[in-house]
């Protein structure tokens, strides 16, 4: 083989598709961090375009005083929100649950954890793909706008990813942590 | 400890330019909403201080954090991240001007780094009453 002689053995099966963090013990306060980071950065890039859309002005070329052809609505809102309570759900679960050490509680627990972790991730997606579709159906088909308030529609769209990536992040760092002291304490 | 004093010195006057640039950005254009990233960036320390006293039963590590220092630290970088894109929003929609929001960040940003400096500085001895 090619490969140097560290990243190769033969006894290896499968090889470990997370990639390993060099971050040592301060691995999962930066995750923390960052997801907090991301958290906000989500929110804010939709709240912007919320601030925007009240204080717009009339489009470009347009006379001055004509009202903007469109507004960030309630509709608007209602991804983020999902977005927000699958984030909740989420993390509101606890993570030895889910991983069914049939140890504690009753057995029906694990299953019950999966499902809300099941429906926290499903408001999540649909968060996503309801700022997708509204993105599409309100903002790009249809009537054409400018490209300001087309801005609207992707941020809109930016904040769900933002939100999820802030998801994975912070459940990468709180299950790398334990992976780190169950090697310790090995 | 006389390095001490200076370090006191020196970040006092730190954390007055940066109150200064704050109310600059803020008296300059008579619009007194920048005042708020002061607000911000005072408060973004306290969660992580308050939540910090929370964890570590005997059970656990000395680094290992529990949920409740996790929690802390997720409302402390949202409080950062809240500090530098006020600003930067009020400033997209026209709100503030374009130079008060960077006056604003600049000067939170100092304020922030104020803290963080003090903190790391005087934790030493700190752990030696413990």
């Amino acid at each position: 083989m090619a490969l140097p002689r560290s990243n190769y053995d033969p006894r290896r099966v499968c090889l470990n598709p997370f990639p390993e963090f060099t971050l040592g013990k301060h691995r999962r306060t930066f995750g923390v961090y960052l997801a907090g980071a991301l958290f906000a950065l989500a929110n804010w890039t939709f709240l912007d375009a919320a601030v925007l859309s009240k204080h717009a002005k009339a489009p470009y070329g347009a006379p001055p005083g004509t009202d903007p052809p469109v507004h960030v609505t309630f509709t608007d809102w209602v991804p983020g929100l999902c977005s927000l309570l699958g984030y909740l759900v989420i993390n509101l679960i606890d993570k030895d649950r889910i991983r069914g050490d049939e140890g504690f509680g009753d057995s029906r627990a694990v299953w019950r954890a999966r499902l809300f972790l099941f429906i926290g991730f499903a408001l999540m997606a649909g968060g996503l793909a309801g700022s997708v579709t509204i993105l599409v159906l309100k903002y790009l088909v249809g009537e054409s706008y400018p490209a300001q308030f087309t801005y609207y529609g992707y941020a809109n769209v930016s904040q769900s990813v933002a939100l999820m990536l802030s998801a994975i992040v912070l459940w990468i760092a709180q299950n790398t942590s334990s992976e780190y002291e169950y090697n310790l304490t090995l | 400890m006389a390095a001490g004093l200076r370090t006191v010195i020196l970040l006092s006057f730190v954390l007055a330019v940066g109150f200064l640039l704050i109310i600059l950005s803020c008296a300059l254009w008579k619009n007194w909403l920048p005042l708020l990233v002061a607000l911000t960036f005072v408060l973004a320390p306290l969660p992580n201080a308050l939540f910090s006293h929370c964890g570590g039963d005997e059970l656990s590590g000395s680094y290992e954090s529990s949920p409740a220092v996790d929690f802390g630290r997720f409302i402390t970088a949202i409080f950062v991240v809240t500090g530098f894109a006020l600003p930067i929003v009020w400033a997209h929609s026209e709100i503030i001007d374009t130079k008060a929001a960077m006056m604003s960040i600049a000067g939170g940003g100092l304020v922030y780094a104020t803290i963080m400096a003090y903190s790391a500085v005087f934790r030493q001895e700190e752990s030696d009453y413990d």
